[in-house]
């Protein structure tokens, strides 16, 4: 009997995750981008999310993917880091659209956007393998699951418990 | 058993073979040469106790045949200090007279007679060789096992698998794979999600070997992964997606049959090795390259049997008036094209009272509406897998695929008020802002037909569409020629 040598059919990726961009430390003059993610009913929560945020007097500017299956397109990408200082991304409730919001979420940081993902509880694991997978130690919120069958008022209530989460994770204070 | 030492100046080597008719004709010239003071290596390639008698050592393992890049038995190779400065293959009498300076050497053979082909180039056994000998040229890391492992459990254990055993990814078979493929092993194809890690040929080729292709399948195989990458086949959703669907893969083209694969009986079963093992190889690929792997980030919360293998060939052969789907999707017949499809596993459709295309037709249709939910339209796109008994309805009628699929498209138009959300006591529906319009269930390019299946049997399949085709324009199935 010999031994055998086989090949890795792996991508060979490394295991150890590169830290985030570190965030402002206040939210002071900074525009916060609201990320929509394209997802049914995810506008409903980004409708609520802008409006607190106004409360607090902080800028928001909204974006849209065209789909939740698809990494954000290169021109939103590109929108987002020449007129904002920080990204939002909300809200993945499923697997798809946690890959895919993952993978806007570390582009925008490689480009200087720091952020965090707005999740379902559901897709805690789908968030932390994704980022694990690519080598990321991204940062992220999570809301009740699920979120399709809610009325917006409850929407809205979801928003509201996590909101000062949200602000906790895109500033540095909190690091 | 003796062995080759290195070959000083002037060394003569001779490589043969024991069945070799040639080589057993060359023994009196042989000998004539070693009495007349010559010294020859003689290396055997099969048979250790061939040519004993004039010294002959073996070269089971075609380790010296591999080095000497022999072609033929007998090979007969003049060496100098600085390396090979003659050679002779098979009998060729004025050729050994001159290398050997014997310009009377075997006077009684005939002029001339061919060799036989070298061991060491055998299909199998030379990518061996280069394995073990040559310069295989894989990047991938090596995974050394020790030599009491299972190779089979080794790649359990290591993760690389479907759940099902696999081909250990041997340098040989890695070698033998890429020789399916005139592409340089390291070009990179594209990025695989979800991790959108880049493949390279080469990783391509160790996921086909682990699949159990053959390289006479591995162009197809490309080409479905480069479909599989295009950005609208939305690989990256529909691996990671809750929903059931994986990609389905129909081939075209006279390739089919060159490779044996089944578009006929059980054509979207069990049992051919290359429609198995194609759809394994895309699956692999996407699990070992990209990364997607069932609880991590493919989160599909039921799957379905397709997210093993899903590929088919369409029947052109027993209706050649029928266009195939690669034609419908604008290529010539007789492409070799590959179409993917992001689909789920099958439903069937039974229907053996309908007599008329317009019997068949509203038939048809009564089942493709339940795809997804019945009250849910231009949410999905759908696969008609039509059976030949099927299909010769339309066909004795006269209709071709461009009329039956505008007849099903037709028969599948409702009014929007028994879809909205809530109409006829259902949750689920279209949006109420639609109420007053007529619906069509599926985009006008979004169902394609395929025709397949065994001759008899009044049976044909659905295979549903990923909840992804909604988006019309961002996600749609993918044709693309296969490069030979």
């Amino acid at each position: 009997m010999t031994a055998t040598a086989l090949r890795d059919p792996t991508a060979e990726t490394a295991e150890v995750n590169r830290p985030r961009k570190p965030p402002p430390q206040s939210l002071d003059d900074k525009t916060v981008a609201l990320l929509d993610i394209g997802k049914m009913r995810g506008d409903e929560f980004v409708d609520r999310m802008e409006q607190l945020f106004a409360a607090r007097g902080i800028a928001t500017k909204r974006y849209k993917k065209p789909t939740n299956t698809r990494t954000a397109p290169v021109e939103i990408i590109q929108d987002i880091v020449s007129d904002v200082d920080i990204v939002v991304i909300a809200l993945s409730d499923c697997g798809s659209c946690t890959s895919c919001s993952t993978h806007d979420l570390n582009d925008l940081d490689q480009l200087g956007i720091p952020g965090v993902n707005v999740l379902t509880e559901e897709f805690r694991h789908a968030f932390e393998q994704q980022c694990s997978k690519i080598g990321f130690g991204g940062a992220s919120v999570y809301t009740p699951h699920p979120m399709q069958n809610r009325t917006t008022e409850q929407l809205h209530e979801f928003a509201d418990s996590v909101f000062e989460e949200i602000v906790a994770a895109i500033t540095s204070t909190n690091e | 058993m003796n062995t080759l030492a290195n070959p000083d100046s002037s060394t003569l080597l001779l490589f043969v073979k024991a069945e070799c008719e040639t080589c057993q004709l060359v023994v009196p010239a042989i000998e004539e040469s070693m009495n007349a003071g010559n010294t020859i290596e003689i290396l055997v390639q099969d048979d250790a106790s061939f040519l004993n008698e004039l010294g002959s050592i073996s070269d089971l393992a075609l380790e010296e045949s591999f080095r000497w890049d022999v072609e033929t038995t007998p090979t007969l190779i003049h060496v100098g200090a600085d390396g090979e400065l003659a050679r002779v293959e098979g009998w060729d009498r004025e050729g050994w007279q001159r290398l050997l300076n014997m310009p009377t050497l075997g006077s009684d053979l005939p002029e001339f007679q061919p060799g036989c082909g070298s061991k060491s180039r055998e299909p199998g056994i030379h990518e061996t060789l280069i394995a073990e000998y040559g310069e295989p040229g894989i990047c991938s890391r090596k995974v050394e096992l020790d030599k009491w492992d299972d190779e089979m459990e080794s790649c359990f254990e290591h993760g690389w698998t479907d759940g099902l055993p696999v081909t250990p990814p041997t340098d040989a078979r890695i070698v033998r794979m890429l020789q399916g493929t005139r592409r340089d092993s390291q070009e990179v194809i594209g990025k695989v999600p979800p991790n959108l890690a880049p493949v390279t040929v080469e990783k391509a080729a160790i996921n086909a070997v682990m699949a159990g292709c053959k390289p006479e399948y591995f162009p197809v195989v490309l080409a479905a992964l480069e479909a599989a990458l295009e950005p609208v086949f939305t690989m990256h959703g529909l691996l990671c997606t809750t929903c059931f669907s994986s990609p389905v893969i129909v081939v075209n083209g006279p390739i089919a049959k060159q490779i044996g694969m089944n578009w006929g009986m059980n054509v979207l079963g069990q049992g051919n090795r290359a429609n198995a093992t194609i759809g394994r190889a895309l699956q692999l690929i996407i699990r070992n390259v990209g990364g997607g792997i069932p609880g991590e980030l493919d989160r599909s919360t039921l799957g379905g049997p397709g997210k093993f293998t899903f590929c088919f060939a369409e029947d052109e052969y027993s209706d050649p008036e029928w266009e195939p789907l690669s034609v419908s999707r604008g290529f010539e017949r007789g492409q070799n094209t590959v179409t993917l499809f992001q689909g789920d596993g099958i439903q069937g459709f039974i229907d053996q009272r309908s007599r008329t295309p317009e019997e068949l037709t509203k038939s048809l249709a009564m089942s493709l509406l339940a795809v997804g939910h019945v009250k849910l339209a231009e949410f999905t796109n759908a696969m008609l897998v039509i059976s030949p008994e099927h299909h010769s309805i339309y066909k004795d009628a006269g209709w071709n695929r461009k009329k039956i699929t505008d007849a099903l498209h037709a028969a599948m138009r409702r009014p929007g008020s028994e879809l909205i959300e809530g109409a006829q006591g259902v949750g689920e529906g279209v949006v109420a802002s639609r109420e007053s319009e007529t619906i069509n269930k599926f985009w006008p390019e979004g169902l394609l037909i395929v025709r397949a299946g065994g001759q008899a049997g009044l049976y044909s399949a659905i295979c549903a569409g990923w909840t992804g085709g909604r988006f019309r324009d961002q996600s749609q199935p993918v044709t693309r020629e296969i490069k030979l």
